[in-house]
């Protein structure tokens, strides 16, 4: 049997359309909730336990100085914990956000490219890739990747 | 205790913010775009603050501070932009819209609230 020749013009768009749905699956599975769930989960238990450990305070008198400096200690430390918990969540839920437009942006690119109906290179310029942009950090890097193209 | 309307279309950045919020002492009100929260100030939500992104499907956060500065209830509430845009004319178009701030992503959780403390003291 013949091979049958498929023109450039429709391989082009379909590795588009083959590019457009792995990003999309890649940006599914970049959901982290069930991880942020456990740090908001740590972090209130730790502030749950904290509350325990000053109401044992107000309630033992303070009789043991050694206990009272642990306690003390451990108040401090959790604290800390907790704190640096509370960041940690935070910024990750924001990479992920900003990771997630940005595989927006190439998912939405290569699906329009794989669906022009124009000549084979024309489908979708690098500033119609632009207009899909959310914030100042693609743009830099777009504009880097230009200069660089130009020499 | 202060409300705070945190809008976002990311549902991690909505949990993530209300976590925040509410360990600092705050009541969180959420939406997932600019429609849900002008829905929500319909119903008769009064927040302290407004916590807006900017990138939202159905409407986003500039339409959304367009239409609720048409609102009586939330005239003059401030509406703070959280974003990953950091572009001058973006900036000047929220500004121009009625946003009263504006907040990079990512921000620092003690940013968010030294500016939330500002607009609204626990």
């Amino acid at each position: 049997m013949a091979d049958i020749e498929t023109p450039p013009e429709s391989n082009e768009q379909l590795v588009c359309a083959i590019l457009a749905e792995q990003v999309s699956t890649l940006r599914d599975r970049m959901d982290a909730a069930q991880a942020f769930d456990l740090l908001w989960r740590t972090s209130a238990l730790l502030s749950w336990v904290s509350g325990l450990l000053g109401d044992l305070g107000r309630h033992s008198g303070h009789t043991n100085p050694v206990q009272e400096r642990e306690r003390t200690e451990a108040l401090t430390e959790i604290a800390e914990i907790r704190r640096a918990l509370d960041e940690l969540a935070f910024f990750q839920a924001q990479r992920q956000d900003f990771a997630k437009q940005i595989a927006d942006c190439v998912v939405t690119a290569l699906e329009r490219m794989a669906v022009a109906q124009m000549p084979a290179g024309m489908h979708f310029s690098s500033s119609d890739l632009a207009d899909l942009y959310v914030s100042a950090e693609q743009r830099q890097l777009h504009e880097a990747v230009v200069e660089r193209l130009r020499g | 205790m202060p409300t705070i309307l945190v809008l976002d279309d990311s549902a991690t950045m909505v949990m993530s913010l209300s976590h925040i919020l509410k360990g600092a002492g705050y009541d969180v009100e959420t939406g997932l775009n600019g429609r849900e929260g002008i829905t929500k100030l319909a119903d008769g939500l009064k927040p302290n603050v407004i916590l807006t992104d900017l990138n939202m499907p159905e409407l986003d956060g500039i339409g959304f501070i367009k239409e609720a500065r048409r609102m009586s209830s939330v005239r003059n509430t401030p509406i703070i932009v959280l974003t990953t845009e950091s572009g001058g004319r973006k900036r000047d178009e929220a500004r121009a819209a009625g946003a009263s701030g504006w907040l990079t992503k990512p921000a620092e959780p003690n940013q968010l609230l030294s500016v939330v403390k500002q607009l609204c003291p626990r």
